[in-house]
């Protein structure tokens, strides 16, 4: 990767801003921690030894009872497992991951009731929701799927916002205008009743959605490139491009887009803490992914309408405040590092 | 004489002024007004004039940055007034130009190497190490040291930052250099250098220049032919040392009348031009110097005079003014 000075000023100005880049850290840290989260919350066990044979059961083919001696080809159950063999103590053990539970996994002994307030023991650090499930998985799971479905909404709200902004932008004239318009007109349809009434003719998929948050979200980003394009146009180092006969493509990817850099980097938290809390909000609405996908939204409306297992609605509303926390404080730092005010070349 | 390496005819470049709801052109601001001018190979032709007579747009017009409304651009006998760009292409490698302020004419985010490499990727010239030889080859040529190319503009000076800028504009080898006020944004003390150079360059490499300026003094220092332009129009047209040892439209005498002489002791009569440069959408009628010209008669405000030849009988080179008058 090849940085210009002006970006490495700005890279290190970022640094320097203590809380945005600790909150960055801490948020690359989690979703590091998301995405080998097979090792940190799950249901199988990390690693197996049994009869001096290893086993690692999180990743590959799934292991029925029968290969740890307990006659019946169904998965077993790890934890019960780990017991058995303390308490044969045999050399035989189990290693489970922190978290020893799947986000889909019902959890009830017999006799207890399925909302279990948080305990060390039962190694349910946050409880477990009204049907039993491990609040911590479905926490962090949870996290994995916003983290998709956000970073797939920034992707595709800038590939659609920033071409037609830059197409707007070169072009200008009658294209501008006319697109200027269809935007207007296309940011005013009610959003969230589109979502419910699609979410109620048809089962939602992940990507259905993702599509159709992009559908209603590109238009922002496309009046910040419009206007820097034709910021940008009027330059004298694009005329001097077009004189040396650089076609169109070459002057707005080459040249343009470089020195718009800092627009669309400033964007980028702001964007992920949009779609996580959009997310939220229509899983909290019931209009969101399906269940039984793990989900902060529909963790925080089990929350408010259990009001007697406050743990619930605390670790939602915990975790919620906390990421979108992280991201607001980077979004600010990374403004405040690439505010073109501070770094100008306008003597 | 020789063929013209480019000859404009008749040019004119008008551009709308929009108003309205529906941004109507209501009016149109006759920037460049029926301009003809030729540059022989190899020659210098300076075009002088106050800021907003047009010059920086006849140069625009001709490496057609801007597509003029009417008129002739005929470069080695081919019109490029009506070219697209894909047509255009090719004939860039010929016509190159070099902009007024290095700073803004450099994209801020390449590094030189970058700058100069481009115009050889545009034209697919020679492969990875060809360009990079060539790109060092013009570092040598503009005298910048060879460890530049890794370097970004903002490390450079002025003048320095200009070498880049005129090495960009003879990458392609090309015949003819557009030079919009290449020394205007320099100290004065780096002015000459960077002048100094383009001459070198010119004789090296049998470059044509179209040097616009507004300074007299600089102009006299690299030009062969003068061309005054006022109002979107040539007032006078002539050889260097011709024009500067006899002027003879009043606007010339005016603007050399204004040159600063480093002598504290001589006293010169305050410059003779009163008022302001009329606008160019609402230019005036008939001579369009009129409102400023101390010898303006009643023929000056109606008729329009076009430029005739008055040179000395006999002699080998024109002199042409727009003028009425033999004054």
């Amino acid at each position: 990767m090849h940085f210009t000075p002006q970006t490495l000023r700005q890279l290190r100005r970022f640094r320097h801003l203590r809380r945005g880049w600790w909150s960055f850290l801490a948020l690359t840290a989690l979703t590091v921690l998301a995405l080998v989260g097979e090792l940190v919350v799950n249901n199988r066990a990390l690693v197996v030894r049994y009869q001096g044979q290893w086993h690692f059961p999180t990743y590959g083919a799934q292991l029925t009872g029968n290969a740890f001696g307990l006659g019946y080809d169904y998965e077993p159950d790890y934890r019960e497992l780990q017991r058995q063999f303390r308490t044969a103590g045999s050399g035989d053990f189990v290693l489970l991951p922190p978290v020893p539970y799947s986000p889909n996994e019902i959890d009830v002994p017999a006799g207890a009731k399925p909302t279990r307030p948080p305990g060390w023991e039962s190694r349910h650090y946050l409880g477990t929701d009204t049907i039993g499930r491990d609040i911590l998985a479905r926490l962090f799971y949870g996290f994995r799927v916003a983290l998709v479905v956000s970073l797939s909404f920034l992707t595709g709200t800038y590939l659609l916002g920033i071409a037609l902004g830059c197409a707007m932008g070169w072009f200008g004239g009658w294209f501008d205008l006319a697109m200027q318009r269809i935007i207007e007109a296309w940011s005013n349809l009610p959003f969230l009743l589109i979502v419910m009434i699609i979410s109620a003719a048809l089962r939602p998929t992940q990507p259905v959605l993702i599509t159709v948050f992009i559908a209603f979200s590109w238009m922002a980003m496309t009046y910040y490139m419009r206007t820097g394009v034709y910021r940008e146009k009027a330059r004298e180092y694009v005329a001097a491009a077009e004189v040396l006969g650089a076609s169109p493509a070459r002057i707005i990817f080459r040249h343009i887009l470089p020195n718009l850099l800092s627009t669309l980097i400033t964007f980028v938290p702001f964007t992920i803490a949009g779609a996580i809390e959009l997310l939220t909000a229509l899983d909290f609405l019931g209009f969101g992914i399906p269940p039984p996908t793990p989900s902060w939204g529909e963790l925080l409306r089990q929350g408010t309408q259990n009001l007697n297992a406050p743990w619930i609605v605390t670790s939602a509303f915990g975790a919620l405040v906390l990421v979108l926390l992280l991201v607001s404080f980077v979004g600010e730092a990374i403004r405040e590092a690439f505010d073109p005010k501070k770094f100008t070349y306008y003597q | 004489m020789t063929a013209p390496l480019l000859e404009v005819r008749d040019l004119m470049m008008h551009f709308p002024v929009r108003g309205g709801v529906f941004r109507r052109a209501v009016d149109t601001c006759k920037a460049v007004d029926g301009v003809s001018l030729t540059i022989a190979p190899g020659e210098t032709l300076g075009l002088v004039g106050e800021s907003g007579c047009g010059k920086s747009t006849l140069g625009r017009c001709i490496v057609r940055l801007l597509a003029p409304t009417t008129g002739k651009i005929l470069f080695e006998g081919a019109d490029l007034a009506p070219l697209s760009r894909r047509a255009l292409k090719p004939l860039r490698r010929q016509l190159q130009m070099v902009f007024q302020d290095p700073v803004e004419s450099l994209n801020v985010r390449h590094t030189v190497g970058q700058t100069l490499e481009e115009p050889l990727i545009i034209h697919g010239l020679g492969d990875a190490a060809a360009r990079r030889a060539r790109v060092r080859e013009l570092l040598a040529q503009v005298g910048l040291p060879a460890g530049a190319e890794d370097r970004y503009p903002f490390e450079f000076s002025g003048g320095q930052r200009q070498r880049i800028g005129i090495a960009r504009a003879i990458a392609l080898h090309p015949k003819l250099v557009i030079c919009d006020e290449p020394v205007s944004a320099l100290d004065v003390s780096i002015q000459s250098q960077v002048l100094n150079l383009m001459l070198d360059l010119q004789r090296q490499l049998g470059l044509s220049f179209l040097f616009i300026a507004h300074n007299l003094a600089v102009v006299k220092h690299v030009s062969d032919r003068v061309a005054i332009m006022y109002l979107g129009r040539i007032v006078e047209l002539a050889g260097a040392d011709d024009i500067y040892a006899r002027p003879r439209h009043p606007y010339t005498r005016a603007l050399l009348a204004a040159i600063p002489v480093p002598d504290p002791r001589r006293r010169r009569p305050p410059a003779p031009l009163a008022g302001d440069v009329p606008s160019p959408i609402h230019p005036p009628p008939g001579c369009p110097f009129h409102p400023r010209c101390p010898h303006a008669t009643e023929k000056c405000r109606t008729d329009v005079p076009f430029l005739r030849n008055v040179a000395v009988a006999g002699s080998s080179t024109s002199h042409t003014i727009a003028c009425h008058y033999d004054l």
